[in-house]
């Protein structure tokens, strides 16, 4: 490649652009964890001094601690329930053909363009309707809607990429079908099973656009009360709240990295 | 084996939006009482110039987050697309990160940044750039900032995915035909690009006309977004028919104008890019 200004021009901006691009994205989450850590009674930055006394007065707050609670359990059940719904659902667009498949294809993936919003308040009206605000169902499900595009991907990725041949051989040998699934399929596609199990788990864990419509009964998820909390005031108490969810993101992000690398994200 | 989920998509996400469309068809301003089928909401949305101009500068403003995140994501995406594996690991994860993360840790990372007493106004002041702290939340300009850092890495992930699926030989055939760099992208590059940047487009357009968490935390009640007043009108006022109007109008609105939006990309690009071929 001949020397040219105009390509020398490029490479120079390309870099710079790249460098701010990584600070403002990484800038945020590491100035919530450097706040967490002040000695200070408000939120200033630079922080003063350092103590734990935030990380102290947050597992005391009630409110916080019973959201973190929520949302735990709630992430959990819909990881759960989430990778066997998108499991099957996965497995019969990859292997069966049959009239429809693209309209299910694309039925799978609509959540995504649909507003949040627009969920949000069309969730908490059937609920209302059904007379289940007061239950988990509203959240539940939302969530599982919210999950399945995450989760169908994933897997669906899976079952492309591995060796099929496997099966056929398994099959060979007088195995049931059931069987083969049990025994050849679930181990092979393991690592994107957890990893779509870990996506349903954060997309949970981390919403507040739906779930800030589906509060109703007094269940509040941890975003939606770092949210109200944020609507009136901010004290290093969040800070300390805010850390807690990164530090789950992060493990979250490095065991994915783990188990099918951060590629197959894109 | 599909049923589960054809029932909970049906069940939980078809349903509710049908609902909210009958809903905005309700005349008055309560709860889901009534029946009948007016177009009183539309109407009093579209005939109230201060609904109208929100419509048009929430549009706006998601034009300008998506085009600010092509401009500076399609540099990132294309670079990570291009470097080996290892180098590309911890820049993966820096571009996930924001994404798994929620959105209020975010968005209060940037009260930290942006506060009174923040680290921009500490910084400007101790370098003496300001006198004294200045207010710089509760403004346009921040919310924009802070959408496009939340949106960008759908940006780069959909650019990187189109990229890695271009042939670098495409670029050394360029290259050796003696386009330069700059000749080179506009004519090979981009045009094969076109698609993963649509769908970023796409996907942080919608997302940037539709939120309402960052324009309440960072704008405040100064800026005014179209989802910010939805959320206040069905959980403040608690008027649903109105609310459900408002609601349907950013969706079908914002479904049109990217579905516009796309068919000019394709006319324009598919046929130069049959030009290039040739």
């Amino acid at each position: 490649m001949r020397f040219d200004l105009i390509d020398h021009a490029m490479a120079v901006t390309g870099a710079i652009i790249r460098v701010l691009v990584y600070s403002i994205l990484t800038l945020p989450a590491i100035l919530v964890v450097m706040s967490s850590f002040t000695n200070g009674e408000t939120m200033s930055f630079p922080p003063t001094g350092f103590s734990l006394r935030w990380y102290r007065a947050a597992f005391e707050n009630d409110l916080f601690m019973t959201a973190l609670w929520t949302s735990t359990y709630l992430a959990v059940l819909v990881a759960i329930i989430a990778l066997a719904i998108g499991f099957s659902a996965a497995f019969a667009i990859n292997r069966f053909s049959f009239r429809g498949k693209a309209f299910l294809q694309g039925l799978a993936f609509s959540p995504l363009i649909v507003p949040a919003v627009v969920l949000g308040i069309g969730l908490l009206q059937l609920f209302a309707w059904l007379d289940l605000t007061q239950t988990i169902y509203p959240l539940l499900l939302g969530h599982l809607v919210l999950a399945i595009p995450y989760v169908v991907r994933t897997i669906l990725a899976s079952l492309t990429l591995h060796d099929q041949q496997l099966e056929q051989a398994a099959m060979n040998l007088r195995a049931t079908p059931l069987r083969v699934i049990r025994r050849i399929t679930l181990p092979l596609i393991l690592p994107g099973l957890l990893s779509a199990a870990i996506f349903a788990f954060v997309t949970s864990f981390g919403n507040v656009t739906v779930s800030a419509f589906l509060t109703y009964g007094g269940r509040v998820t941890l975003p939606v009360q770092i949210f109200a909390y944020l609507d009136t005031s901010s004290d290093p108490l969040v800070a300390a709240v805010s850390s807690l969810m990164i530090v789950v993101t992060m493990v979250v992000i490095l065991a994915i990295e783990r188990l099918i690398g951060t590629e197959r994200l894109a | 084996m599909l049923a589960p989920m054809i029932i909970l998509l049906t069940g939980f996400l078809v349903v509710p939006v049908l609902g909210l469309l009958r809903s905005s068809f309700l005349s008055g301003n309560h709860l889901l009482e009534g029946s009948g089928f007016s177009l009183e909401q539309y109407f009093h949305f579209f005939s109230d110039s201060y609904y109208t101009s929100v419509l048009v500068e929430t549009f706006f403003d998601g034009l300008v987050v998506s085009l600010i995140c092509v401009v500076i994501g399609f540099p990132t995406g294309y670079s990570l697309a291009r470097l080996p594996p290892l180098a590309r690991r911890w820049r993966m994860i820096i571009v996930i990160m924001p994404l798994t993360l929620s959105l209020v840790v975010v968005v209060f990372g940037w009260l930290i940044i942006l506060g009174r007493n923040g680290l921009l106004n500490s910084l400007f002041v101790s370098l003496g750039i300001f006198a004294s702290p200045k207010i710089l939340l509760f403004s346009r300009p921040a919310v924009l900032i802070v959408l496009v850092q939340q949106f960008l890495p759908f940006m780069i992930l959909s650019v990187m995915s189109v990229v890695t699926q271009i042939d670098p030989v495409l670029e050394q055939a360029a290259a050796n035909l003696r386009a330069n760099r700059f000749a080179t992208f506009r004519k090979v590059i981009i045009p094969l690009a076109v698609p993963g940047i649509l769908v970023g487009f796409n996907l942080v357009f919608v997302l940037s006309v539709s939120a309402f968490i960052t324009p309440r935390l960072i704008g405040g009640s100064r800026v005014a977004m179209l989802g910010s007043l939805i959320y206040e009108r069905i959980m403040a006022e608690l008027n649903w028919p109105s609310g459900a109007a408002m609601a349907f109008v950013l969706f079908v609105s914002g479904l049109g104008f990217t579905a516009a939006l796309n068919a000019l990309a394709a006319s324009r690009f598919i046929v130069r890019g049959r030009r290039h071929a040739l």
